[in-house]
């Protein structure tokens, strides 16, 4: 929808005299950000245009404008690449594992930021460490392995529990909110657990927006370790399956794009309207 | 520490409730991390039931100074360093200029900054396969463009420098938008009337630039360099997609991938060499320990003789 705006100002551009915002000056900038801008709708404008043609006609000419809308390379990719299967495993472990994480998490961050366990400074530092220790990517292997665990939903589900991250930002914003409040709600007689289910987690929504997304989107993308540890492709997860689905249909472009499509753009409307949460979630994410 | 919530037996609530979580810590992230050390001495295969040996430096020694293959792990260890070199600093710079224009304040710029930080939310696998497509050696459109010039390219299945460099270009297109909202984010500390102020005594945007942006900018540059250059060396995800293990473009992260898990699969059934994997995870974690530090002790030196 900005396109059209900044199109808008091209136009405007021709006849500058009584817009006053577009000078000259502004000139230079916008013709950085657009020649960027170009590096990012390029890749996207040719995955969609590629999607809607034949075979054939991506044969002759991969950059030319589609003529055609065939819709049929969708439901086609659809079928072939087995995506509901693969769909569905994924919302699975990405909600599986976010939601146990969330509240396991909560449970650590809470006690921390309150000092109410002993050694809560110490335990804080544990989850610092880690940031900074190498990734134990062997050992987990074979730990998973003789726990049985290898090529399991539930070995895959164990591996994305933790994510010292999420614990720092949580204790951060629990550390914000007035003490006061437990010493009120304690008075009501109200216990422990049900203080952090009841009164705790409502309070710290935005910091648990910020974290569910970091974790989420770091499950749904995860190529890596759905690589290692499942070999049953009833367990694939959708990046898994593509990589696949790219195996077999490679040759067939139109097909390939269909199908990259399909999984972009749900991506893009939660960003879209989720936007700030996912820039601030992921970009925490990445202050590892 | 007054805890609030009941004395007596009840006061062992809150240490019940952090066990599970505090569990898979230690299961899934603490205990692998440092049995890596460990398994790096052995010639474990992960193959359940296998006798294990413990072989001392055999498997470093074997990595950095035997034959071929430690010849071709240097070349490995070369190209990582210099994957790290030209991601940290083009995304540096890039990120930079976005973050500076899209903070002016025009019209669009909230388009433009969505638009940069896209990418981030993809994963791997789009960003690979949108970017294979868009550099279709056959009459692609980046490809129509270089014919414009006369040239040509493979792109990732040309040269190996080609595919590499290819590589490079899509890694910075898919994380540039991270290095652009810190620096925004740093940007919006530096008060307006400061800005003002120079202007009104005639300082020009690069000297308002040089003398005020830049050295307020420090605690995002330093973020920004600390980051690209840890998950430089680290990266390796988008090389599995756009190239597959292929001589002459691996990185360190990969070929430990590859030594422990086989090139394509984590089928266990072969035998693979995850001692000697684990010995590379610490020659990496060691590098990237060392890079790490010796760009902190730099920041830190830079920022003392900025603001102090």
């Amino acid at each position: 929808m900005n396109i059209l705006a900044n199109s808008k100002f091209n136009k405007k551009n021709g006849n500058p005299p009584h817009i006053k915002k577009i000078n000259l000056e502004n000139f230079g900038p916008y013709i950085i950000l657009i020649v960027l801008a170009l590096a990012y709708l390029g890749p996207i404008f040719m995955l969609v245009n590629t999607s809607l043609k034949t075979q054939t006609a991506f044969m002759r000419d991969a950059a030319s404008l589609t003529t055609t809308f065939e819709i049929k390379n969708f439901s086609e990719a659809w079928e072939k690449a087995n995506f509901s299967k693969y769909l569905t495993n994924s919302l699975l472990y990405t909600f599986a594992a976010t939601f146990i994480y969330l509240i396991t998490s909560v449970f650590i961050a809470f006690p921390i930021a309150r000092n109410y366990v002993k050694g809560s400074k110490q335990l804080y530092t544990l989850y610092i460490i880690a940031l900074f220790l190498p990734t134990g990517l062997i050992p987990l292997f074979q730990l998973i392995l003789h726990l049985g665990l290898y090529n399991t939903p539930i070995g895959y589900i164990l591996l994305f529990l933790v994510n010292p991250m999420g614990i720092m930002i949580l204790v951060n914003y629990i550390k914000s909110i007035p003490v006061e409040i437990d010493e009120a709600a304690a008075i009501d007689g109200c216990g422990y657990f049900q203080f952090v289910i009841q009164i705790i987690f409502p309070l710290i929504k935005p910091a648990l927006a910020t974290v569910t997304i970091l974790h989420a989107i770091r499950i749904w993308n995860d190529l890596e370790l759905a690589t290692i540890y499942l070999t049953n492709q009833n367990f694939y997860p959708i990046t898994r399956g593509l990589i696949v689905f790219r195996g077999v249909y490679g040759s067939n472009w139109p097909m390939l794009a269909a199908a990259t499509l399909m999984l972009t753009i749900p991506m893009l409307i939660l960003y879209l309207f989720l936007q700030r949460y996912i820039v601030s979630g992921l970009v925490s994410g990445t202050i590892k | 520490m007054n805890y609030h919530f009941g004395k007596g037996r009840s006061r062992l609530t809150p240490y019940l409730l952090l066990i599970p979580g505090l569990f898979f810590y230690i299961l899934i992230v603490l205990g692998p991390s440092l049995a890596t050390s460990v398994f790096s001495f052995t010639d474990t295969t992960g193959i359940k039931g296998s006798v294990i040996h413990w072989i001392g430096f055999a498997n470093y020694k074997e990595f950095l100074f035997m034959g071929n293959a430690s010849h071709d792990n240097l070349a490995v260890l070369g190209r990582t360093l210099k994957f790290c070199f030209y991601v940290t600093t083009i995304q540096f710079v890039l990120g930079l200029i976005a973050a500076l224009l899209v903070n002016k304040k025009l019209k669009g710029t909230a388009f433009f900054r969505t638009l940069y930080f896209m990418p981030v939310i993809l994963g791997v696998v789009i960003q690979g396969l949108m970017w294979s497509l868009f550099l279709y050696p056959l009459g692609g459109p980046v490809s129509k463009i270089l014919e414009f010039f006369h040239l040509q390219s493979g792109f990732f299945g040309g040269q190996p420098s080609e595919a590499f460099a290819c590589v490079i270009a899509v890694q910075i297109w898919a994380n540039m938008g991270i290095t652009m909202v810190i620096f925004i984010s740093g940007l919006q500390t530096i008060p307006d009337e400061l800005v003002e102020a120079a202007k009104i005594d005639g300082a020009n945007s690069w000297q308002v630039f040089h003398h005020i942006t830049w050295p307020l900018l420090t605690p995002s540059v330093n973020t920004n360099l600390l980051l690209n250059v840890i998950g430089s060396l680290q990266a390796w995800q988008l090389f599995m997609v756009l190239l597959g293990y292929r001589n002459e473009t691996q990185v360190l992260g990969y070929l430990i991938y590859a030594q422990g898990f086989g090139q394509t699969s984590g089928s266990v059934t072969s035998s693979f060499r995850q001692g000697y994997a684990a010995a590379a995870s610490i020659v990496l974690f060691l590098i990237v320990l060392v890079i790490g530090l010796s760009v902190q002790h730099f920041l830190q030196c830079r920022e003392e003789r900025i603001l102090g």
